[in-house]
């Protein structure tokens, strides 16, 4: 009896042993990628992990949420990370990297890195991942006698009531509205007074994507300031949307990457975000999102880089874009959001 | 009574709850006595001026909305609800019986988010109510309900009926529908005998049910920030645009500890109103 009782503790014995040696390696295989959910998890997951998994044969587990809650869960796991890379956007990816949650990247791990284009530098704990832009998205059917070349279009009295945009950001309108009266985004008090003759025009201000979807497809809102992506997505669906890239320029916005301070998968790390700016990663992002890519040797498919917001070239990128500081952008969001709910929402 | 010590042990996941809500709370009012640091989640030192911020008018505005938005919802929800309790309590078929509470609770298991978005269908501006009401020729143009305070409302109460409906079930199915009975053999009519009796008897039901109502109402998030469209705004969606939209959780914290202290006042003044009406019915 006592030798199957010592048989036994040799075989658990044993199994543990090889389930703690075995562990560790099995983790090294899989790299935890933070990231918002539906579309952009799936995205990443059909292009980057699925190159990623070629290249290191790796695997990717999502972790998903929306981009506070993400900001929130990292701060609180701080230094023990829950995921190994974040998706943010540039501007919140400040807060990450001012909270000392990102680790310092170095761009020679990365040799796609090579042919970032400088607008995707954003600082060096955070590169893009692939940009968009917001403009002026507008239902023909429904606005057949207006005519959209400038930014101060949006002020027509015709657009009484018609206008929505985006109620978790006012950075876009804040800019241009300081554009307009002479200033930028550092001098946004400037636009303040302009800001405020556009209030009669505003119908509703929208709370994600879904629901500036829905508010153009039905055409409550048959002007947006709006994501160029989303317009793409609702025209695919066959709503008439006409994208609008004002001669001003359109806002851009860049979605990007980071490593998490604290993980202990960091070659991996670097080996995923290289496969994110694998030009032909970037090339399927772009196609299949209708973005920009960030490096500047994808080659995308001839109908997707004539879109309007897409940008291919440099000369595209710094004539049709307006950049908002992204550290600027992070320092003030709260001053802007406060003020543009103080005075235009309400 | 005697002491069972099983019953303590009942009561510490409860007790566990508890501590785990007022560690919660502790920690949103020691963030609206910190300092707002631009670009940075950390708070800075101890401060007032969250509080002092919230002496603008928009604010006032936004707190007075949303009582009376509540306020509104729960009269709403007690007019639509308590009829539909009575035949609730009173319909013998067990079928009908059963459709009732079916159809009432409903809206409890659709999600937040995909019933208020079946509203914002019914009440675009080419929604349901305003084709029907093109169609037969009633308006000439669409009405305008969506991102508007009836729009909101109408949602609201639409949520909070199967709260209401059982909450006056409950009370109602306690009185005995003899005393309606001796009533209407003493010659009292059906209306004079509901107003005497069901009504009185049945009191401390619809203040618990306006209570909860109200109170259900006041946290209220997606409808009022989808139907609201940002035109019509409530605490909650105050919170959200000024704190979590822009990181500057100190005065979203701030507004959270204002209104929760708000509910409070609202609810004691609610009590207070409403305690002669309970003594007259404990008699």
């Amino acid at each position: 009896m006592k030798r199957v009782v010592a048989a036994g503790a040799g075989i658990l014995g044993l199994a543990l042993s090889v389930l703690f040696v075995a562990t560790p390696a099995l983790a090294q295989e899989k790299l935890v990628v933070s990231i918002w959910g539906g579309s952009w998890r799936d995205l990443v997951a059909a292009t980057a992990a699925k190159k990623f998994k070629a290249d290191t044969g790796a695997d990717v587990e999502f972790i998903t949420g929306g981009t506070i809650d993400r900001l929130n869960k990292a701060k609180l796991a701080r230094d023990n990370p829950e995921s190994d890379v974040t998706f943010t956007t540039s501007h919140v990816g400040w807060l990450y990297a001012n909270d000392g949650l990102y680790e310092k990247l170095d761009l020679t791990k990365v040799p796609n890195a090579a042919n970032l284009v400088d607008q995707a530098k954003i600082s060096p704990y955070h590169v893009g991942t692939w940009a968009y832009v917001y403009t002026i998205g507008y239902r023909p059917d429904l606005m057949k006698d207006v005519n959209f070349t400038s930014w101060a279009d949006l002020w027509k009295p015709e657009l009484k009531g018609k206008l929505a945009a985006p109620d978790f950001d006012p950075s876009h309108l804040i800019a241009v509205a300081a554009m307009l009266s002479g200033g930028d985004a550092a001098s946004w008090e400037k636009g303040q007074a302009k800001l405020k003759e556009l209030k009669p025009n505003f119908k509703a201000f929208y709370t994600n994507d879904a629901n500036s979807q829905q508010l153009i497809a039905n055409g409550e809102t048959p002007v947006q300031v709006i994501l160029s992506m989303n317009a793409y997505y609702m025209m695919g669906e066959g709503v008439p949307i006409k994208l609008v890239i004002p001669k001003e320029g359109a806002v851009l916005g860049i979605d990007t990457i980071g490593i998490m301070k604290g993980t202990k998968k960091t070659d991996l790390a670097y080996k995923f975000i290289n496969a994110v700016l694998d030009p032909g990663v970037q090339a399927e992002i772009a196609n299949l999102k209708k973005g920009s890519p960030v490096v500047s040797n994808a080659k995308l498919a001839p109908e997707v880089a004539k879109l309007p917001g897409v940008f291919t070239t440099p000369e595209q990128w710094s004539s049709q874009a307006i950049i908002i500081d992204h550290k600027l952008r992070a320092e003030k969001t709260a001053e802007w959001r406060k003020w543009f709910a103080e005075n235009m929402m309400n | 009574m005697q002491d069972k010590p099983f019953l303590r042990a009942f009561v510490s996941p409860a007790a566990l709850c508890a501590f785990g809500l007022i560690a919660a709370l502790a920690a949103v009012f020691q963030f609206s006595l910190r300092a707002y640091v631009p670009g940075s989640l950390e708070p800075g030192g101890l401060t007032l001026d969250n509080f002092t911020a919230l002496a603008k008018p928009l604010y006032a505005r936004v707190f007075l909305d949303t009582i009376s938005i509540s306020g509104i919802t729960a009269i709403c929800t007690l007019i639509l609800g308590y009829p539909i309790a009575c035949a609730l309590v009173r319909v013998k078929n067990p079928l009908l019986k059963s459709a009732i509470l079916i159809i009432v609770v409903t809206p409890l298991f659709l999600g937040e988010v995909v019933r208020t978005y079946s509203w914002i269908v019914v009440l675009g501006n080419n929604g349901f109510i305003n084709s029907v009401l093109l169609k037969l020729g009633l308006i000439e143009r669409p009405l305008q309900m969506m991102f508007t305070h009836f729009g909101v409302i109408t949602a609201l109460v639409h949520v909070t009926l199967p709260v209401m409906v059982i909450m006056l079930a409950a009370a109602i199915s306690h009185i005995d529908p003899d005393y309606e009975r001796a009533a209407e053999s003493l010659g009292a009519g059906p209306i004079r005998a509901f107003l005497t009796i069901t009504l009185p008897l049945s009191i401390p039901g619809i203040i618990a049910g306006v209570t909860t109502a109200f109170a259900w109402t006041f946290s209220a998030f997606a409808t009022p920030q989808l139907i609201g469209g940002g035109q019509v705004n409530m605490v909650s969606n105050l919170v959200y645009q000024l704190g979590f939209a822009s990181f500057n959780f100190p005065f979203a914290a701030s507004l959270s500890v204002s209104g929760l202290a708000l509910t409070f006042a609202v609810l004691a003044l609610l009590r207070a109103a409403t305690r002669p009406l309970e003594a007259v019915t404990a008699h």
